[in-house]
């Protein structure tokens, strides 16, 4: 697939592709950046012919904060605190990534204890995060009622967030080194009853949502995107694993306390929207699976190995590290002068960046309709794409 | 097209990505070629979806016990935070309103957003530094839990009132300590050596919540209460330096 750049003026003024026997007129249409279903300040460009979609252009930038460029005047363990508002759903990841990031530069070499709670940490965040997912995809979709289910199911993740870190959404709890707190007395207990309470939950989920014909036929070979399409858009997460593709970096690449743990990787057949709604669905099981192999067997040991006080001075040169979060694959990258606390450059590769551009791909030649579908579908967070 | 049933057509089987072999399980679909169902087959198990689903409303609308929304402005009362909750930042003090913040700085030097600012001053009778004023700005904390972590003296801790939304802007802009003057570690410290306690107690000075620097330079406004300060002609300058 070519990728071909041009400004918005020129995507605009290309006539219309095609035999046209109605000899109808194309049309574009704003959809957002103020508007319930794009989940945010994002807008889509729609070049419009009736009903169905010819061209969807997303403008991007409504909600740019320069975050990147905020790093480079903060110290490492400041700059975690500003992920957390990158991908407010999966914000614990986000901060495991900047904090793997300085470990693998520092050659920080961790204890059991911080990976494991590091790793139950995650996937309850990933799990609050499908949920809160879940519900809203019903919600486009024309239910109401899966939203309020899903937002129960989660505020029992947060709770547990609660009492453990003080946040329920921007959190700051894995840092550089360790964390934040040690865990709650309770947190292991809490665990325990969310995981009782919430796995009968997702069959109910399955009863209400999946088994539903309406939202099978809604979502069924709607937003196909093909493994070659969605590798060659640099698509990842549970969007590329819809489409058949088993990148998974919790397997591929394991970090934490995945090397330890049983688990299987959801993946779809056909990369429609059907598949990406199962996708997730089943990881919200495999996290629980993942979590109850490890809430037992939680080793002792020191949550914070560097002291606050201490300065962090990376080695000159660049470091990278990336992992898995709730939508895909984040990269973490900076730039050492080996002399300052500061990074000379911060890069994020976040996840929705890279899967928002294959709203053009799915929705081609579909109806206005399957837009809002896809859009559900591919779980975009837009403060992640802008930063 | 044919119903998908989601309990029965997943399959698990193995793949690798790179040479890293990946179990997975594979989304379920509807049945096709062969296995492909009659029509009427379809159609009973579609509409019987529907019911299914309107099984699990109905039986929320049925059973109230299961009801989890609380109603908040109600329950001021019995409402209790989790002990750890972020609600806003305050000066651990002792039981004779003494301080253990001797303004060191570390807080405001750790504070990623210039949320805290620190003056100190020179105590006239035992030569030490000491806090002068603690300005929090509400309207710039991010609750990142920075200045806790950095506080070597445990002067810090977050209180459980997430109540902070008010009327004026100026009035989120707080002075955390009561007073300027010795922290209980220098207190203590004289008591010891009973050199000089009360001279030393003497140079405390009160500090108001809404003293030193607020937005729009403290002004009054047309409508809004002025706000008490403890010294409104020049309430940010330290007094002996």
């Amino acid at each position: 697939m070519a990728v071909k750049i041009s400004t918005l003026e020129e995507r605009i003024s290309v006539p219309a592709e095609g035999d046209n026997p109605l000899n109808t007129q194309e049309y574009f249409i704003n959809m957002g950046p103020q508007h319930p279903a794009t989940h945010g300040v994002l807008r889509l460009m729609l070049k419009l012919d009736g009903e169905t979609v010819r061209e969807v252009i997303p403008v991007l930038g409504y909600i740019h904060r320069g975050i990147e460029k905020i790093g480079e005047h903060q110290t490492y363990r400041q700059f975690v605190h500003l992920t957390d508002r990158c991908d407010y759903l999966s914000a614990m990841m986000n901060n495991w990534a900047v904090s793997l990031m300085v470990e693998k530069a520092m050659q920080t070499q961790l204890n059991d204890r911080i990976e494991y709670i590091r790793t139950i940490m995650a996937e309850l965040e990933r799990i609050q995060s499908h949920m809160l997912w879940w519900g809203v995809l019903g919600m486009d979709l024309g239910a109401f009622t899966p939203f309020l289910y899903g937002f129960r199911d989660r505020e029992m993740i947060t709770d547990i967030f609660e009492e453990t870190i003080g946040c329920r959404l921007t959190m700051n709890y894995i840092q550089p080194g360790g964390l934040m707190d040690d865990i709650h007395p309770n947190f292991v207990k809490r665990v325990k009853d969310v995981i009782a309470y919430a796995k009968p939950k997702i069959d109910e989920y399955e009863e209400l949502l999946s088994g539903n014909v309406i939202i099978q036929e809604r979502l069924r070979n709607v937003g196909t995107i093909t493994a070659e399409q969605a590798t060659s858009l640099g698509v990842t997460g549970p969007v590329l694993r819809a489409s058949g593709v088993a990148l998974d970096l919790r397997r591929v690449a394991p970090y934490g306390a995945y090397g330890q743990v049983d688990f299987e990787v959801a993946v779809g057949s056909v990369g429609d929207c059907w598949d990406r709604y199962w996708v997730r669905v089943e990881e919200i099981r495999q996290s629980f699976r993942i979590i109850e192999q490890l809430i037992d067997n939680i080793p002792a040991g020191k949550t914070m190995l560097s002291k606050p006080a201490k300065k962090i001075i990376l080695p000159e040169g660049s470091h990278y590290a990336q992992l898995e979060t709730a939508r895909g694959i984040l990269g973490i990258y900076a730039v050492s002068d080996g002399k300052s606390e500061n990074p000379v450059r911060i890069h994020m590769r976040s996840p929705n960046y890279h899967n928002v551009w294959s709203v053009d791909a799915m929705t081609r030649n579909a109806r206005i309709g399957d837009l809002v579908a896809n859009i559900s579908s591919l779980d975009i967070v837009v403060p992640d794409i802008d930063r | 097209m044919g119903y998908i049933d989601t309990k029965k057509s997943t399959k698990a089987k193995v793949t690798t990505v790179g040479n890293t072999p990946i179990n997975v399980v594979i989304a379920p679909r509807s049945p096709s070629g062969a296995d492909s169902e009659s029509l009427l087959t379809t159609i009973f198990k579609s509409v019987k979806s529907l019911f299914v689903g309107m099984k699990v409303t109905i039986g929320y609308l049925v059973r109230p016990s299961t009801v989890v929304t609380q109603q908040y402005p109600e329950n001021r009362e019995t409402l209790k935070m989790f002990d750890r909750f972020r609600g806003q930042l305050r000066l651990i003090k002792d039981e004779n309103n003494y301080m253990n913040c001797n303004g060191c700085n570390f807080c405001e030097i750790a504070c990623p957003n210039g949320s805290i600012v620190i003056t100190d001053q020179r105590n006239p009778v035992n030569e030490k530094l000491e806090l002068e004023r603690f300005l929090w700005r509400l309207d710039s904390c991010t609750f990142c839990n920075a200045c806790l972590q950095a506080c070597p003296h445990d002067a810090l801790e977050w209180s459980d009132g997430f109540e902070a939304a008010v009327y004026d802007r100026r009035l989120l802009v707080y002075t955390l300590n009561d007073y300027a003057g010795p922290p209980v570690k220098a207190i203590n410290r004289a008591k010891k050596k009973e050199d000089r306690v009360e001279e030393l107690l003497a140079t405390m000075e009160p500090r108001k919540q809404y003293g030193g620097p607020v937005p729009l330079a403290g002004r009054k406004m047309p409508g809004v209460p002025a706000l008490e300060t403890e010294n409104t002609k020049d309430n940010a300058s330290p007094k002996h330096k």
